[in-house]
């Protein structure tokens, strides 16, 4: 019994970082109602970035996260600017198609600048896991756990509670008439690809802590695309309650059901949750419902 | 009238040319070239090892033609094609590269060089000479694919018969295995030990086979499983991510499971992804061919010849010795085809007749092989297979044992 409800738990811990990544999606959706195919690529972009910091320059890791942090933010900025800013008012579907062409350059980009080599990361949470009685939690993703539903409940309060937050969520709704009441969308924009780049570092650093970092890690974007869409793309609380759900069935299913059949049921079952949720409810647990008047 | 004496000039020194060339002894007159086609993965999920396993390769080429080739008056050119590692690419690539090279064999990478071409090769009658262990999915009669090492399963299975023998007493060796759907032969690893273990229970007791991505987010409470269940050792013959995510899973649970790995996810290149080859102690390496240690060897010797006279620059380790070694059994089954047949009008197919007419001995790897006796029935040899194990100790690698039987392992 106590090894079920320890499976549980980790099983919830795990969902709670594919909630982090997932966050990174949410908030570039919320912003500019573009759905990021790069996302895993921001989250190796930002693993790379703290792995240079830390193991290259050698920083220690008080200053090299906040460093990367900032770096991961401007390479955000960079990504908006150069891609993306000139389709503003263009199609959502051209900019949908752009971070696919972002999802293949980034991993050249990967490739080019650091080379293919796997890389150890720097171990930035404990490696020794807490123990409660027979229960074991690993510590990176208790951690990560915490960072997460604080990262929700802040930018839940933002999206919803800010004036910037809520320009944030006209400028998703049509750029024109968000440009026409005076809002900034290319900065609107700008500031969720920023906010995306950090909090896919963040996701980077408790994935990968004390692990190796090769491009492959980027997998992690789309074990987190299932927590999006069975959430809603437009609710970042509604991630939480997503990626603790995915994250026990996973769970549950790779430490019970997989021995069993002798495969690997634990890594698709995220995806049947996905579809059936789209099936039942095309807009996820807490998607915005459309209303057209024609 | 200046215009005419110059091309009766011309016209003598092209004759002189002509006559020089007709009367030149026969061997150098016969210089033949035949190509080789190179399949590589410069960025795909190998690209990590490519540029070291491809210098080993290329570097025994370029030592074949200065000694071998030049005395049998034969030079083997060859061409990488980049693949991805991705079959479709190779299977697409493939027709211009027949058509470019016209080569008298291939030299492949992995499955999906394999998956790709397994059809197609014999069709073209051009075999293709592999680096890696076999696959299970692959051993078939009268193949034109080789490896000179046998499955993953039967090298994982010489290691665990080697590793029950050294703890003694008569109760199986208590096994787990981490495998990954991600790819055809990593399934393929786990379903060929798992087999063994069925049929030879006395032996092994197989306790779990635990699927994960090839990037695992965590691994702790699967290996606290296998802790549970007493395992006395983790085979993972899939990638280095796999291996470190095992590694701080066990450490996480303080248990002190060995783990054994193959060539291409080896002890250098694991301990490289942990942050040093001390986090592997007491860990192994298992694969029939020899290990890269710091011990003086003749596999050794030649290595450093290699890197003093032809240009090898890649260092000495598990890669560069799967590099040289595929090369190397490459160009002697390619030197026995033109002893039996002759310089002129080389084909596939009599590289391949030469596969199996005559054994590829040690002395003529230097080493790095055993004596590989190739018959139509399999794809690698199917007698005399022998692992050899390395393990790290004091943070080196070592040379744990050499020469270890592989046991029967069953078709599956």
């Amino acid at each position: 019994m106590v090894y079920f409800v320890n499976d549980i738990i980790t099983g919830a811990l795990i969902g709670l970082l594919y909630s982090l990544v997932a966050m990174g999606f949410v908030v570039i959706y919320r912003a500019s109602k573009v759905f990021n195919f790069a996302q895993g690529e921001l989250v190796i972009i930002g693993g790379f970035i703290v792995w240079f910091t830390t193991m290259q320059l050698g920083l220690s890791l008080w200053f090299s996260i906040p460093l990367s942090l900032v770096l991961a933010g401007l390479v955000g900025y960079a990504i908006e600017r150069i891609f993306l800013t000139k389709l503003i008012g263009e199609s959502v579907f051209s900019m949908v198609m752009v971070t696919v062409g972002l999802l293949i350059l980034l991993r050249g980009l990967v490739l080019l600048l650091f080379g293919p080599a796997v890389r150890p990361f720097p171990i930035i949470f404990p490696l020794k896991p807490l123990f409660l009685g027979d229960m074991l939690i690993p510590m990176n993703l208790l951690i990560g756990g915490i960072i997460t539903i604080v990262a929700a409940l802040g930018l839940s309060w933002f999206f919803n509670r800010t004036r910037s937050g809520l320009r944030m969520t006209a400028v998703a709704e049509d750029h024109i008439v968000a440009s026409s009441m005076g809002i900034s969308v290319k900065g609107s924009i700008a500031f969720a690809w920023v906010l995306g780049a950090i909090l896919s570092t963040i996701g980077a650093m408790i994935f990968l802590s004390g692990k190796s970092l090769t491009f492959l890690a980027s997998d992690i974007g789309f074990a987190a695309l299932p927590v999006a869409l069975f959430a809603g793309l437009e609710s970042i609380g509604g991630l939480i309650l997503a990626g603790v759900i995915i994250g026990i069935v996973q769970s549950l299913t790779t430490n019970y059901l997989d021995p069993l059949i002798g495969g690997s049921l634990g890594s698709v079952v995220p995806y049947i949750i996905m579809l059936a949720i789209l099936l039942i409810r095309p807009t996820g647990l807490f998607g915005w419902r459309t209303i057209e008047r024609v | 009238m200046t215009y005419k004496s110059i091309l009766g000039l011309r016209g003598l020194l092209a004759g002189g040319a002509m006559a020089m060339a007709a009367f030149m002894p026969l061997k150098a007159h016969a210089e033949t070239t035949y190509n080789l086609a190179l399949l590589s993965d410069f960025s795909g999920p190998y690209a990590d090892i490519m540029p070291i396993l491809a210098g080993g390769r290329e570097a025994v080429f370029t030592w074949w033609n200065a000694t071998h080739g030049k005395e049998l008056g034969v030079t083997l050119n060859y061409k990488n094609y980049e693949t991805r590692y991705d079959a479709a690419q190779v299977a697409s690539l493939w027709p211009g590269i027949k058509s470019e090279l016209d080569p008298i064999a291939v030299v492949g990478l992995g499955g999906p060089d394999v998956a790709a071409l397994s059809e197609r090769l014999p069709e073209d009658k051009i075999p293709m000479f592999m680096a890696t262990a076999a696959y299970g999915f692959a051993w078939k009669e009268d193949a034109w694919i080789f490896n000179p090492r046998p499955t993953y399963s039967h090298e994982s299975a010489g290691f665990l018969a080697w590793m029950k023998e050294k703890r003694g007493g008569d109760e199986p060796l208590k096994v787990a295995i981490m495998a990954s759907e991600a790819s055809p032969a990593y399934v393929d690893m786990a379903k060929g030990l798992e087999l063994y273990a069925e049929e030879n229970p006395e032996e092994l007791d197989l306790v779990e086979i635990i699927y994960t991505e090839v990037q695992p987010t965590d691994l702790t409470t699967q290996m606290r499983r296998v802790a549970r269940a007493g395992a006395e050792a983790l085979i993972i013959q899939t990638n280095t991510s796999i291996v470190v995510a095992a590694k701080r899973g066990l450490q996480a649970n303080g248990a002190d499971i060995p783990i054994m790995m193959s060539s291409h996810n080896g002890l250098p290149a694991s301990g490289g992804a942990l942050g040093g080859l001390d986090q592997l102690e007491g860990d192994f390496e298992a694969y029939g061919m020899a290990v890269a240690a710091d011990e003086e060897t003749t596999a050794r010797q030649f290595y450093q010849t290699l890197v003093a006279d032809h240009g090898l620059k890649a260092p000495w380790n598990v890669v560069t010795a799967m590099g040289v070694s595929q090369g190397l059994y490459t160009v002697t089954v390619i030197q026995h085809a033109i002893e039996e047949n002759g310089a002129e009008g080389l084909t596939g197919e009599k590289v391949r007749n030469a596969l199996f007419a005559k054994p590829i001995t040690t002395e003529e790897t230097h080493g790095f092989l055993p004596t590989l006796t190739f018959t139509p029935e399999a794809p690698f040899p199917l007698k005399g297979l022998k692992v050899n194990v390395g393990t790290v100790k004091d943070g080196k690698i070592v040379i744990q044992a050499t020469g270890v039987d592989v046991p029967n392992v069953h078709k599956w």
